[in-house]
């Protein structure tokens, strides 16, 4: 595996983590607007992809394949040999820009920090077979920061970025999986247009997160 | 287009609706010919599994007519009469790929309300509530089927559209329930409930083996329908007492393999029942296991209960210290319809199973509220209604 190959791969996952983290945190900061001189707050979630290592690797490295998944999203340019630009839209129209730093740390380990966005933010990714012929397993630590005031309003829960992260790696498998994301926010219904924007908000609620 | 969507609890309308689009690369748009009722419904209509949102369009055992493929659809093309199967399937998880369709990952969107329940999300189901997905139902003129080339198969000639749009659900449930009894030949099969689902497990498991099937219902023209289109014993358990009757046709043993194809809103003679709908009514149990309980106590030692009927949460009451003991297996899940489905048509054209009879009201999409009032009573013998949006 080629330290290139290694840097788009994990690149590709810091992206979209960073996108799904983005949306969440750009709507909630919109109500609250934290406080952002304290700690350190961490999440690690993983995910299990039907692909072998190199597969995964390879719909990352593949930067055609990359954009076209990501342009719902987010769109990226690579700045220099280790900073990387991205844009991300959220459904609102919204646009959270960001700056990271990525570092290659191994043959399927990469971390990012990102240097110029809305919320301090750090993460890591890693690539493990997974056992018994599963695919791969693509495990992430996120990092973020949130100050005492936040702590204080009890919004230092470890919800918001979190929700963000699985749905971020929900995503990822799926296009790697299948190629596309299912959406069935445009079904028909027999809802008035005031109705199917309140059910278009819980269809949102009911789409990132999960798992207590 | 018209479309016949849930306006709140137990309520039902026709309603114009805008008609569906490609919205991702693997989806087909149906021209919907056959769209049936079925016992899930009921379910979701009486808002026994929570998440329905007023305008939803329902119904999930449907067949129909391809006129539109995305991109990236192969197998399928334009004007190919089609049946799908009611669970959506990615075809390239690892789910699928051991052909555990109603377990696919990558299929419901809208997982939250399934992790929160279960821990984690099955399969998105059409037309099934907002916790299946918030898919669009097949009781309208059209409907989008993502995974179009996983999900939908091409119809054998000949065979007319009321008996095989049961190959979307019914059938593929029926044959899941007995193919999970892992019967090897000669065995005693009871199956509870006598709906479009049990009527087909039944057939399922003499296809596969069975010597005897014993189908309990307290309805007597479905008992009486059973009896004649398949040949199978029948218990009442209205006028019997169940579990004595079973015992004594297997001369003390009880059946090897217990098939529950009733679900949450069974019902009951004893006072139990009052107790469960009470005790469900004011949502403290979300389930009433009656035909669980029993298909557990009446199970032979060592012998099998496979449930198909659909449970959403917290039953009460549940014998597991029978099944504990007797060391019963149980199998459950959805229905895996793109594993069966292939395998049902060809028996659907060779005639070994003849579901057509399940159709006993074909009625117009305009009138499915109607449609839905007599399956849920139970009127006129009715066992499942066939909505047909009109010919166009
Ligand atoms: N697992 C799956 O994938 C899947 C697919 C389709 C349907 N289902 C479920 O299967 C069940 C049956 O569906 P259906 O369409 O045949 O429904 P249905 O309503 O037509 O039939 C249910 C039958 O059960 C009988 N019944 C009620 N209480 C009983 C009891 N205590 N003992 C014996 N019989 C009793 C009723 O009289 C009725 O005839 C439902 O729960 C439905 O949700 C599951
Ligand atoms: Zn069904
Ligand atoms: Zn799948």
């Amino acid at each position: 595996m080629t330290s290139n190959g290694t840097r788009w791969a994990l690149a590709g996952a810091a992206t979209v983590t960073a996108v799904g983290v983005g949306r969440v945190v750009a709507r909630r900061r919109r109500r609250h607007q934290p406080d952002r001189a304290g700690g350190w707050y961490v999440v690690h979630r993983g995910i299990t992809v039907d692909r072998p290592v190199d597969a995964v690797i390879g719909f990352w490295s593949d930067r055609e394949r990359l954009d076209r998944a990501l342009a719902e999203w987010a769109t990226l340019e690579q700045l220099d040999e280790n900073r990387w630009r991205c844009v991300a839209r959220d459904p609102a129209g919204g646009r959270t820009e960001w700056r990271a730093e990525i570092s290659v740390d191994g043959p399927r380990r990469l971390s990012w920090r990102v240097t110029r966005g809305p919320v301090i933010q750090q993460g890591q990714v890693e690539l493990v077979p997974a056992p018994q012929d599963r695919g791969t397993e693509i495990r992430a630590e996120l990092r973020w920061r949130s100050g005492r005031v936040r702590r204080a309003l009890g919004l230092t829960t470890r919800r918001d970025p979190d929700r963000g992260l699985r749905d971020a790696l929900r995503r990822i498998k799926s296009l790697i999986e299948t190629g596309q994301m299912i959406d069935t926010r445009h079904d028909p219904s027999g809802r008035s247009p005031k109705q199917e924007a309140a059910t278009n908000k819980v269809r949102e609620k009911l789409m990132a997160g999960g798992r207590p | 287009m018209r479309a016949l969507c849930w306006e709140g609890v137990g309520k039902l309308a026709v309603r114009d609706v805008p008609e569906p689009r490609i919205r991702a690369q693997g989806d087909i748009i149906v021209k919907v010919r056959a769209s049936s009722v079925c016992g899930s419904d009921l379910h979701l209509i009486n808002g026994y599994l929570p998440a329905m949102r007023e305008g939803d369009i329902l119904g999930h055992e449907f067949m129909g007519e391809v006129v539109e493929t995305g991109p990236s659809v192969q197998r399928l093309k334009v004007g190919d009469r089609v049946v799908v199967g009611s669970v959506v399937a990615c075809g390239s998880c690892w789910y699928c790929r051991t052909e555990q369709y109603s377990l696919c990952d990558n299929s419901n969107p809208q997982p939250v309300i399934p992790e929160k329940l279960w821990g984690h999300s099955p399969a998105g189901i059409l037309g099934y509530s907002h916790a299946a997905g918030g898919y669009s139902g097949s009781h309208a003129e059209y409907i989008r089927v993502p995974f179009g080339d996983v999900g939908a198969f091409t119809v054998p000639d000949g065979v007319p559209d009321d008996s095989v749009v049961f190959a979307s659900d019914a059938m593929p449930t029926g044959w899941m329930a007995a193919d999970f009894c892992g019967l090897k030949g000669g065995e005693v099969v009871a199956v509870w409930g006598a709906g479009g689902v049990g009527q087909m497990a039944a057939r399922a498991a003499q296809l596969l083996g069975a010597g005897r099937v014993i189908v309990i219902d307290r309805l007597p023209e479905r008992l009486g329908t059973a009896a004649d289109r398949l040949g199978v014993e029948t218990v009442n358990y209205a006028e019997t007492d169940v579990l004595e009757a079973l015992r004594e046709m297997t001369a003390g043993r009880g059946p090897d393999a217990c098939i529950e194809a009733v679900g949450m809103e069974a019902h009951d003679v004893g006072p139990t029942y009052a107790y469960d709908k009470a005790k469900q009514s004011a949502r403290l149990t979300t389930d009433r296991p009656t035909s669980v309980r029993q298909a557990i106590m009446a199970c032979r030692k060592g012998g099998t209960v496979s449930i198909v009927g659909v449970y959403g949460g917290l039953v009460d009451k549940f014998p597991l210290g029978a099944a504990m003991n007797k060391a019963l297996v149980l199998r459950m899940g959805q229905m895996h319809a793109q594993r069966y489905i292939p395998m049902l048509l060809d028996r659907l054209a060779a005639g070994e199973i003849d579901p057509g009879y399940l159709a006993t009201h074909p009625m117009s999409l305009e009138e499915g509220a109607r449609g839905y009032e007599m399956f849920e009573k139970k009127e006129e013998g009715c066992l499942r209604t066939v909505l047909h949006p009109k010919r166009s």
